[in-house]
């Protein structure tokens, strides 16, 4: 990794850090409250790409473990990888590479802005939605032990405000890309 | 920001931070291997004896444990619910107990500490040439270094956007300041470059830094 | 310290993909103060940064006391500090102690020395109340300050400063002022500030990717100020 790509990871580990620390929001027609951070999951794949979107996460885990509050809500310390909801914070790792694997495969500066936004949407389902939630709800029917089909029932709730971020995500990462391309990744 | 240790002489505090990381890791096993209440109930009576050694006071155990405290109440009885009691009481004293436990960690380890057990761990991967183990201190420091910055970025924009009448959103807010936090990416991997930090290494042409 | 350096550039100039940053040129560079003046993207701080190796030239080559910056990066930086012209965007870690430290790092030197090293140019910039403090509650005066220390902690022999005066209040200015002169390094300014470098001991004009004047202050001043108005 040269000097240049180890801190577009580490200032957009601070990003997502900062995400957190912003109130959780209440939209109308969900029942429960979503956070911006794991958002930023989303747009560190699709900004930065598979490789420095995946070390951007694992530093934000890092602080996570070493003890400092960087989770939304103000949590940290090795008892977070201790709740059932730790499949979600591995998921995230997996997450932020599938979608910058989509993203830097799949979006080009050639293409319209349209295209690019569709496919950074569909980067950030794929990662942020489909392959966290299979992390996750396995984890959690692990844990329990209620089954998939129980552990997936419960987490349907969260998905809508998910479906969200990922619009969110395509429209910022499409913007950025717009305004301060980074991928494709530069060697 | 404010990491979690607590400073302190317990037992647990003086205890290098490598066996402690050690029990850890042989609870999280250990919790997994067995089902009987009895031997659940003894390990959590235990953490919360451990925990509750390090001097930390209720009121801020509390305020520290709660929202994980709280998952775990929901889900065990979610579990209780759909599947049966002996279900429910398992899962909750299995996760308090690891909860407990690593939140003790976490209280008795500082962060350089940390960093010098977590650079310790990454030299195999830095002998199969995955990672350099000197970079992960380095980028943790960025990190808790940036942090405040992009804090106060966010803070500007949303003046900014008060300044000039405009309703404050999300895609507004956020583009501006990940591209500006991104841009100053170039001048601080210069200076980490020109101060020498990473050791032997050629520096490129800086093309978007003027 | 205050030994002579010999920085020289032998048809050494650097092109982007695009465009030419700086033509290439040839000049040895041996004063103790030598300021850098020119309009705003006349290629002032390329120049300075392919002194540190920062930029490699495109042609020709550039050498500090004889090191290539092209082939022996880490030997230049270890001779040439650089102040960049944000110092909020140099200290790296977040306390200002921790930072200083960290230039020392690479040299592999006992914990004891690298706190007496640090200690010893936190004294000199009188600044030993600092240490403990964040860099991002630092202000613009001590960030500079702290920019300064950080650097040469590590002794290099010749200090680069891209507008070190730049947004600062007339106090701050004032103090940025005092320090470089009582500086024993060889220094190179960039600035704006024609004030700050009126007395150095040469000084070089850029002016559209060229060096068009070089000389004493007074007169070099007296070109910019020619270029400025036309």
């Amino acid at each position: 990794m040269t000097t240049r790509d180890l801190v577009l990871a580490a200032l957009f580990a601070a990003i997502i850090v900062a995400l957190g620390l912003l109130p959780p929001i209440m939209l109308g027609f969900i029942p429960v409250p979503i956070t911006a951070q794991s958002m930023g999951v989303m747009l560190a794949g699709v900004i930065l790409g598979a490789r420095r979107g995946t070390v951007a996460v694992l530093l934000v885990l890092l602080l996570a473990a070493i003890g400092l509050p960087v989770l939304s809500g103000g949590r940290g310390g090795l008892a977070v990888f201790a709740a059932p909801t730790t499949g979600y914070l591995i998921g995230w790792v997996f997450a932020a590479f599938t979608t910058g694997l989509i993203a830097q495969r799949f979006v080009k500066p050639s293409q319209t802005s349209l295209i690019q936004t569709l496919g950074f949407f569909a980067a950030a389902v794929a990662g942020g939605v489909v392959v966290l939630y299979a992390f996750g709800i396995t984890y959690l029917a692990f844990i329990t032990g209620i089954g998939m089909s129980k552990a997936f029932l419960g987490s349907m709730a969260f998905i809508p405000g998910d479906l969200v971020k990922a619009v969110v995500a395509a429209l910022a990462g499409r913007a950025v890309m717009a305004g301060y391309p980074l991928l494709p990744a530069r060697a | 920001m404010n990491s979690l240790y607590v400073e302190g002489d317990s037992f647990f505090h003086r205890l290098p931070p490598r066996p402690k990381l050690v029990l850890l890791l042989l609870a999280s096993l250990a919790l997994f291997l067995t089902r009987s209440p009895l031997l659940l109930g003894l390990a959590a009576g235990a953490a919360a004896l451990l925990y509750g050694s390090l001097g930390i006071g209720w009121r801020q155990s509390w305020i520290r444990l709660r929202p994980i405290l709280l998952t775990i109440m929901i889900v065990a009885l979610a579990t209780l619910i759909l599947n049966s009691v002996e279900d429910g009481v398992t899962v909750l004293l299995r996760l308090t107990t690891l909860m407990m436990v690593a939140a003790a960690v976490t209280a008795t380890v500082p962060i350089g500490a940390f960093i010098d057990e977590v650079t310790h761990a990454a030299w195999p991967l830095e002998r199969l040439g995955l990672v350099r183990a000197a970079d992960i201190g380095l980028s943790v420091g960025l990190v808790i270094r940036f942090v405040p910055e992009v804090v106060s970025r966010y803070q500007q924009l949303r003046q900014a956007h008060q300044a000039r009448g405009l309703k404050v959103r999300a895609t507004t807010m956020i583009v501006p300041l990940i591209i500006q936090t991104l841009k100053s990416a170039d001048e601080v991997a210069a200076a980490i470059d020109a101060r020498g930090i990473r050791g032997q290494r050629q520096a490129r042409n800086l093309e978007d830094s003027r | 310290m205050g030994q002579r350096v010999i920085i020289r550039f032998e048809q050494a100039g650097a092109t982007f993909s695009d465009r030419v940053a700086v033509e290439p040129l040839t000049l040895t560079l041996s004063e103790r103060r030598i300021g850098i003046i020119g309009l705003n993207g006349s290629g002032k701080t390329t120049f300075a940064r392919m002194i540190n190796g920062l930029v490699t030239p495109t042609n020709g080559r550039v050498t500090v006391n004889g090191f290539d910056t092209s082939s022996d990066g880490e030997g230049v930086r270890r001779q040439v500090g650089f102040i960049f012209q944000n110092p909020q965007n140099q200290i790296i870690l977040p306390i200002l102690r921790e930072d200083i430290a960290l230039g020392l790092k690479s040299r592999r030197l006992s914990a004891a020395a690298v706190d007496d090293a640090v200690d010893a140019i936190l004294a000199r910039f009188g600044i030993e109340h600092l240490a403990a403090r964040r860099a991002h509650e630092l202000s613009g005066g001590e960030l500079q300050l702290a920019a300064l220390a950080s650097v040469l902690v590590t002794e290099p022999e010749v200090v680069i400063l891209d507008e070190p005066t730049n947004q600062l209040d007339l106090r701050n200015r004032a103090l940025v002022e005092t320090t470089l002169r009582g500086l024993d390094e060889n220094v190179l300014v960039i600035s704006h500030d024609l004030d700050l470098i009126g007395d150095f001991d040469r000084t070089l004009l850029f002016h559209e990717s060229c060096l068009v004047a070089d000389g004493k202050p007074g007169d070099v001043i007296a070109e910019y100020r020619k270029i400025a108005a036309s």
